[in-house]
């Protein structure tokens, strides 16, 4: 009758649904494709640059964007941002430090840069989006229900076990993406030092608090904040398992938020208030690589309150819901 | 004295604006089989969702084994046992994978007692099979085993033959009589099919419109109507023949009903007295047929006068 009964019945049911099963072979289709993709793309820069020095790589990538910024017609935001990219770009090769080092590690860095904020969420969602509508549709919540275990810790076990699978899901994108791209890009480059603390200050990128960070302990704090993002997305989803019944439905209306979500952060600078909307505070890594927030006022304390605050309301109408509501057919 | 395993008193239920629940209440006694019925839309499912703690009720008290479901949820409801509709089990996984599920939310069940319930309800070869494999009169079986795992006191039928084919049902009524006679478990049990519980039940109740309309003995409540006997007779006679069997002191009611038909309302035991005072009086019998009320026509009586034209939906089934 302990929670550690209940959270070992929830992990037999997800392991038994093939959920999480579904998800690694996702990473282990997906991540392979990335790799191929990111050394075609190594292979194009060479070819087109006729060299492999980096620092010839680099420094042609910011005269390309100098070029760019040069022209009259693009829109004040973007050339803003474009400033802030030379701006690191230059302090890099300033520092002699090779951003693009090829090998497992940089390639999960980026990896993680890009997943944050519509690849990794999706992938929760397959894992949360039926955990309590599944009983709903499939009958079961009435012989769930009627055991002599209080509601609150009958889902109490389901979002215990949810954090444990989320877990889970982060470790292995890591795990799997090194792993993986290892093969191709060799397994070294732990120890390089990746600036962060950049800081933006009124459109200027701030590098006086910048420190080196050995690649590892920025992997860690990137994981780390790719959990987090992963914890409030399955704790929406959690809800909305909770309200709606159909996982159809549900799977919608989340891919619906997180889609909208990565076209309002291409769009939305001038609207100031989406902002408060937890879908365009996804992208947490950017504040440790030094890009511009896509909406003014954003920084890391910022998203985290608002992704902390969706997460806790969920919680609450989840709970209220799931708590008070009838039973019926 | 038995012992009262499940009290309910007043028990009524709002849906939708609509009162859908609006006084009940009964008893349910240790070692019987207690039957619910009612049409369709009576409110018997709403009823039983609220025994089992899966709907709320608006006002009223449910008492199983003497503690409150509502104050004390865990404990109410560890002496109850529950199939609510289809027996809906977790079909990606095995039998057995489905019964350690429910023995480790109820505790204190050991891999002793999952044997011990698999082969009660001869399940031995399937276990190990995932549950979408299964029959339905398997899964039905299934269904009865993750009920009586915890060794509950009371068990909660909900339309239990429902897709059950003849063999199917006649094997649950033994199943059911034994668990009451001999495990004296109380056994709820509720059905619009009159006949099913005319056969396992030993009390019923029958409720309309959200209302109980009649608690009480199978036996006492067939008894009230009384035997009833159809005397065939020539046409001609019918007249003379009604007026001849209503001056009989035993008779207690006779209706001509068509040319040459008699209803009548009297002791079955007395057909052959009555019969020589028709023949003495020259009265051509051609046929009697004695016929026992049974809890249908109880039922479509008893519903009627209540319930105004719902019986009707009770009909098709009610074979």
């Amino acid at each position: 009758m302990g929670m550690l009964d209940l959270v070992q019945n929830e992990t037999i049911k997800i392991l038994r649904r093939r959920r999480f099963l579904v998800i690694l072979l996702i990473l282990a289709i997906l991540i392979p494709i990335f790799t191929y993709a990111q050394y075609r793309s190594v292979l194009t820069a060479q070819e087109q640059m006729g060299t492999s020095d980096w620092r010839a790589l680099l420094q042609q990538k910011i005269v390309d964007t100098q070029n760019r910024l040069a022209s009259s017609r693009l829109p004040e935001e973007w050339r803003e941002f474009l400033k802030i990219t030379v701006q690191q770009q230059q302090y890099y090769l300033d520092h002699d430090i090779n951003p693009m080092a090829p090998g497992a590690p940089t390639f999960a860095r980026g990896f993680m840069d890009q997943a944050i904020s519509l690849f990794l969420p999706m992938i929760i969602v397959v894992l949360a989006v039926d955990l309590v509508s599944a009983e709903f549709s499939e009958g079961t919540i009435k012989l769930l229900l009627t055991r002599p275990v209080r509601r609150w810790k009958v889902l109490t076990s389901k979002y215990v076990t949810l954090l444990l699978f989320t877990s889970l899901t982060v470790l292995m994108t890591l795990i799997l993406a090194a792993l993986i791209s290892g093969v191709v890009f060799g397994y070294a480059g732990w120890d390089m030092p990746v600036l962060t603390g950049f800081e933006i200050a009124g459109g200027e990128l701030e590098t006086a608090g910048v420190f080196a960070l050995p690649q590892w302990k920025y992997l860690l704090m990137q994981y780390g904040l790719g959990w987090f993002v992963s914890v409030v997305v399955g704790t929406i989803t959690f809800m909305v398992s909770v309200l709606v019944r159909s996982a159809a439905a549900g799977m919608g209306i989340m891919m619906a938020a997180l889609i909208s979500g990565a076209i309002l952060t291409q769009m939305a600078s001038s609207w100031e208030s989406a902002k408060y909307l937890f879908v365009v505070n996804l992208q947490l890594t950017d504040y440790l690589a030094g890009t511009l927030p896509p909406i003014k006022g954003m920084s890391l304390p910022f998203s985290l309150t608002v992704l902390t605050v969706w997460g806790a309301a969920s919680l609450v109408v989840a709970y209220a819901v799931f708590i008070k509501r009838d039973v019926t057919s | 004295m038995t012992e009262t395993v499940l009290s309910i008193k007043g028990l009524r239920k709002q849906m939708g604006g609509k009162p859908i629940i609006k006084d009940i209440s009964f008893d349910v006694y240790a070692g019987e089989v207690f039957g619910f019925l009612g049409p369709n839309g009576a409110g018997k499912t709403t009823t039983i969702r609220m025994l089992v703690g899966l709907a709320s009720a608006d006002a009223g008290e449910i008492h199983i084994g003497g503690i409150s479901l509502h104050k004390h949820f865990p404990q109410a409801i560890a002496q109850v046992g529950c199939i609510v509709e289809n027996p809906e089990l977790y079909k990606f996984m095995t039998g057995r994978e489905n019964l350690e599920h429910f023995a480790r939310m109820s505790g204190g069940i050991s891999r002793e007692r999952i044997e011990e319930i698999v082969r009660f309800v001869d399940l031995q070869r399937a276990i190990d099979d995932k549950v979408k494999t299964y029959s339905l009169g398997m899964r039905q079986r299934l269904g009865i085993a993750q009920a009586l795992l915890h060794n509950p006191k009371l068990l909660i039928l909900d339309e239990p033959t429902n897709g059950l084919d003849p063999a199917g049902i006649r094997e649950l009524r033994q199943f059911i009589r034994r668990l009451a006679e001999e495990e004296g478990l109380a056994v709820f049990i509720s059905s619009h099919l009159l006949s099913e519980i005319e056969m396992m039940c030993d009390r019923v109740a029958i409720i309309g419109k959200g209302k109980v309309i009649s608690v009480g003995l199978v036996k006492d409540l067939m008894e009230q109507f009384g035997d009833q006997v159809e005397w065939s007779v020539s046409p001609e006679t019918t007249e003379a023949a009604s007026r001849i069997l209503r001056a009989l002191p035993f008779v207690e009611e006779a209706v001509a009903s068509k040319e040459g038909r008699i209803m009548c309302k009297m002791d079955t035991e007395r057909i052959a007295e009555a019969n020589r005072t028709l023949v003495l009086q020259g009265i051509a019998v051609l046929g009697i047929a004695a016929k026992t009320v049974t809890l249908e026509d109880l039922f479509l009586a008893l519903t009627t006068e209540e319930g105004g034209a719902e019986h009707g939906h009770a009909g098709p089934g009610a074979k």
